[in-house]
């Protein structure tokens, strides 16, 4: 393989009309991915900047209205969040499936961390167009079409036999052949993902570790293909069996996988939650105040001695069984965040078998996209509310004289590590 | 004539006998029909025995309430479910993907939550292994990989000017093929028509159902075309078979998804978080509901005391604080359908975007037809929402009357002083049964089927434009 073969081959290859189709589609596809993807993003730091503002506005009015540290607590929400990271744009992963912005407030958590805000579900069944997609399930079947028919398209010609003893080292042109339409199918598809990487501030590392995981996935899928060119079979076979792993892999293998697990593991339902922590809840109005101070002494020993009701209603006793209500939901909720977390385990044994998925599932956990970075956003809001009890018992059950100023030192929610607003992307 | 087409479509079926590859590809897709029919419909029929269960339970319990001030009863709330109807089973549409259950309290409209999406592995993010993918997605597929060759086959072999010259022209030899394609994508799509029988057994609606399989044909015959023509044009068998991978991958793959990227960039939707802000602005001109003495109340109070022609709140024959009750939520509730009724049409104008894109791909078409047919389609859901938020209100106020009537302004605003007038606050717990039984059921059939008007149009559409071209192109070679 020389430089001057390289040229040759090239030359001939792009100006074949339905390789430069290819090639032109991919790009296309490519650039649209990271275009509607980047406007998604840029969206969502959008409505996070406003809602901050909103958020805050309205805590301020709540602030002035009330007279006790019991009803700001009760009337004063908080927005909890997590902000797309910079590589969001290339890999949207199911923040339209999972809630990624809240307002919660002191009352029992379990009622309210299950609520999600989420997005058209009519679009998330068709599923979005994002570069991952685009380089783990249509990309391969772009190599397979360059591919397939390398010597099956010379021989259909009645070339074949010619090209191979002209050239002096027998495989040598195959190889260039595939190399040439490989790279330049792979610089196709990275194009815009580079341009999209440098516009969001993607860092180095990250931007070189996603284009060289591609190149591996891209190189895989070239290898199977060359592999598969080389039976002396018609074109349209040689291209139905690498379909048929394109598909059984992408497809089929998950979808099995899905309903494997989705049978095999069971775990409580998301609404036994919220009834057990209803019934809580609301029982206790009815109930002697020790019902519900004993077991929420039992987990905050420090205010065994403030357990005293000055009349049939206060505060703290209010608060007292909300977090009483959490604490009896608390195993279910346990149980139920576990179950989900096995079950997204599990399925990595299916991953490993499904090149396609594990890739997306490599790049939307680089991109924090996924159900891991849900999970540690919820358990962020689960931290946060916990922040707020902590900082509203000393002054609900201490009782200073109410002063709006001791409310500054209230806790305030920061999202996680890098997942912090970046007002210039998008 | 007709024996002609039929020996033309027995020979092409033999051909496929003595190809392991279509033979295979024709098993394997039989094998995943059944198993998807089967196994959607034994996991929809668990979550329709469940929700309805759990509405049960949900009912029992409100009744079960002890004596109780009634607003410790509206927040107490209730909850209705959302039981998944009878085609869901072939096609569940977007149910894994909305909330299965609302929980409804006073001066709140709470969103569905908990939907199955969140709680899964996440391998289904191509696609769920239900009859309608399996029918949407692969059969075309296999269609093409059965039938590509149908006419370069001919010609690469020498035999189509054989043919000719017998006089078998071309039209009728597309049609005896087309007919062979047909067979084989109905074989596949008989899983389906069992199961759609299974779901007439349970209560799906004739018409519905008939439409609903018949849109199903029009595309298997929209796909058969598609095949016969890109094999009628193309010069070879490979040129034909890359044509007709190529339309798959942009028809079923691509095109939904640039539809679903276009319509969030075309329509922007602010969520529900964002116009709950907007909400409570509102809110805040109305009053607190909670608290009578907000001065927002004290028109209603003066004209209640000219009235009933006394001085004092107390001397009413009614509980102030009820009637506040009753007030400020009937007017918190115009303002809360107004927002969700806008946020609804958003979400609406969103997937319009998305479903015109059906002009162009019948799998789009395809999907939004069965949908509304099946009844789990976005109308659907909001039906659902509705009719919570119907429910919602009704037990609310009936609440907030009880409050007004049975409950004295004294004792409700000395219910805190001591436990004898916290006891006179209550009301008995035999007022609690005031709620109907719920149970979800989709639109009438009739109302499905003229909803679906657009995408049947678009396959239908599709479907003439695609034969007349064939036809067209048959004749020309």
């Amino acid at each position: 393989m020389n430089w001057l073969a390289i040229k040759r081959e090239a030359h001939f290859l792009l100006r074949k009309k339905q390789v430069v189709l290819i090639l032109v589609a991919a790009l296309a596809l490519s650039l649209f991915a990271v275009w509607t993807g980047s406007k998604e993003v840029a969206q969502q730091h959008a409505t996070i900047e406003r809602l901050l503002k909103a958020d805050a506005q309205d805590r301020q009015a709540v602030l002035e209205q009330q007279h006790d540290y019991g009803g700001v607590a009760y009337y004063s929400f908080h927005l909890t969040y997590s902000a797309p990271s910079p590589l969001a744009f290339a890999s949207l992963g199911v923040r339209d499936v999972y809630p990624w912005k809240h307002r919660i407030r002191m009352l029992a958590l379990e009622g309210q961390i299950h609520e999600s805000d989420t997005e058209n579900p009519e679009l998330a069944l068709a599923g979005r167009i994002d570069f991952a997609f685009v380089i783990s399930v249509l990309a391969p079947f772009l190599l397979i079409l360059l591919l397939h028919d390398l010597r099956a398209s010379e021989r259909a010609a009645g070339r074949l036999e010619l090209l191979t003893i002209s050239n002096a080292s027998g495989a040598g042109l195959w190889l260039t052949r595939a190399m040439i339409l490989s790279v330049t199918l792979g610089f196709a598809l990275l194009l815009p993902f580079w341009i999209g990487a440098i516009l969001h501030q993607v860092g180095w590392i990250t931007g070189i570790g996603v284009t060289l995981l591609c190149l591996l996935y891209l190189g895989f899928w070239a290898l199977l293909s060359y592999s598969v060119a080389k039976l002396p079979s018609p074109a349209p076979m040689l291209a139905s069996i690498l379909l048929g792993v394109w598909l059984i892999t992408s497809y089929i293998v998950p979808a099995v996988g899905h309903v494997v697990i989705e049978k095999s593991i069971t775990g409580p339902k998301g609404g036994d939650i919220l009834m057990t922590q209803r019934e809580a809840v609301n029982d206790a109005w009815d109930l002697p105040f020790s019902e519900t101070f004993d077991p929420f002494v039992e987990t905050h020993p420090e205010w065994e001695n403030y357990t005293q009701m000055p009349s049939l209603f206060d505060w703290k006793w209010y608060y007292a069984f909300q977090q009483v209500g959490d604490q009896k939901a608390q195993a279910l909720s346990e149980e139920y965040r576990r179950v989900a977390q096995e079950k997204y385990q599990l399925a990595n044994l299916f991953a490993v078998r499904s090149p396609a998925t594990a890739l997306q599932r490599i790049l939307s956990y680089w991109a924090q996209t996924d159900a891991e970075a849900a999970r540690e956003y919820e358990q962020s809001v689960r931290n946060f509310h916990q922040s707020l009890r902590e900082f509203y018992y000393p002054l609900l059950f201490k009782k200073p004289p109410f002063k709006r100023e001791a409310i500054q030192q209230r806790p305030e929610f920061t999202p996680n590590r890098s997942t912090q607003t970046n007002a210039s992307a998008g | 004539m007709i024996a002609t087409l039929l020996c033309i479509a027995r020979d092409e079926w033999r051909y496929w006998r003595r190809s392991r590859l279509a033979l295979s590809l024709l098993i394997i897709a039989l094998i995943l029909a059944i198993a998807s029919v089967f196994v959607t419909h034994t996991s929809m029929q668990l979550e329709a025995e469940q929700r309805t269960h759990l509405q049960t339970l949900a009912q029992q319990k409100f009744a079960d309430q002890p004596d109780r001030h009634p607003h410790r009863m509206v927040h107490y709330g209730h909850y209705v479910f959302r039981a998944p109807p009878p085609l869901s089973s072939l096609d569940p549409g977007i149910d894994p993907f909305t909330g299965t259950s609302v929980f409804l309290e006073g001066h709140r409209r709470n969103g569905a939550t908990f939907s199955e999406q969140q709680q899964s592995s996440g391998l289904s993010w191509l696609g769920t292994l239900s009859p309608a993918f399996v029918m949407q997605l692969l059969t075309p597929l296999l269609l093409i990989v059965m039938g590509y060759g149908a006419m370069t086959r001919e010609r690469e072999a020498g035999t189509f000017d054989f043919l000719k010259v017998q006089g078998i022209t071309p039209p009728y030899l597309i049609a005896g093929k087309g007919l062979a394609l047909i067979s084989a994508g109905l074989l596949v799509f008989s899983p389906f028509a069992i199961g759609a029988i299974w779901a007439l057994i349970n209560g799906a609606e004739g018409s519905a159902t008939a439409m609903f399989l018949v849109s199903y044909v029009l595309y298997i015959l929209i796909w058969s075309s598609l095949i016969l023509l890109a094999s009628t044009l193309s010069a070879n068998n490979a040129a034909s078979f890359s044509s007709l991978t190529c339309l798959w991958i942009v028809l079923c793959l691509v095109l939904p998804r640039i539809a679903s990227n276009t319509a969030t960039v075309v329509v922007a939707s602010p969520g529900k978080l964002e116009t709950d802000f907007a909400v409570l602005q509102e809110l805040r001109k109305l009053g607190d509901g909670h608290n009578s003495n907000d001065p927002a109340f004290s028109a209603l109070k003066s004209s209640l005391l000219a009235k009933y022609e006394v001085d004092k709140i107390e001397d009413l024959p009614v509980n102030f604080k009820g009637i506040v009750a009753q007030k400020s939520e009937a007017k918190l509730t115009k303002i809360l359908n107004q927002f969700s009724e806008k946020q609804m049409q958003e979400a609406q104008d969103q997937a319009n975007v998305a479903r015109q894109f059906g002009w162009l791909s019948p799998a789009i078409a395809i999907q939004n037809a069965s949908m509304k047919l099946a009844g789990t389609d976005l109308e659907n859901y909001h039906r659902f929402l509705r009719e919570a938020e119907a429910v919602r209100f009704s037990f609310v106020q009936s609440l907030n009357k009880l409050h007004a009537e049975n409950v004295s302004y004294t004792d409700d605003a000395n219910k805190y002083k001591d436990h004898e007038t916290h006891h006179r606050a209550k009301v008995d717990a035999k007022n609690w049964q005031i709620l109907d039984n719920f149970h979800f059921t989709p639109l009438a059939a009739d109302q499905r089927i003229s909803n679906s008007q657009l995408p049947l149009t678009q396959l239908l559409m599709l479907f003439l434009l695609c034969c007349g071209v064939t036809f067209f192109a048959g004749k020309r070679v």
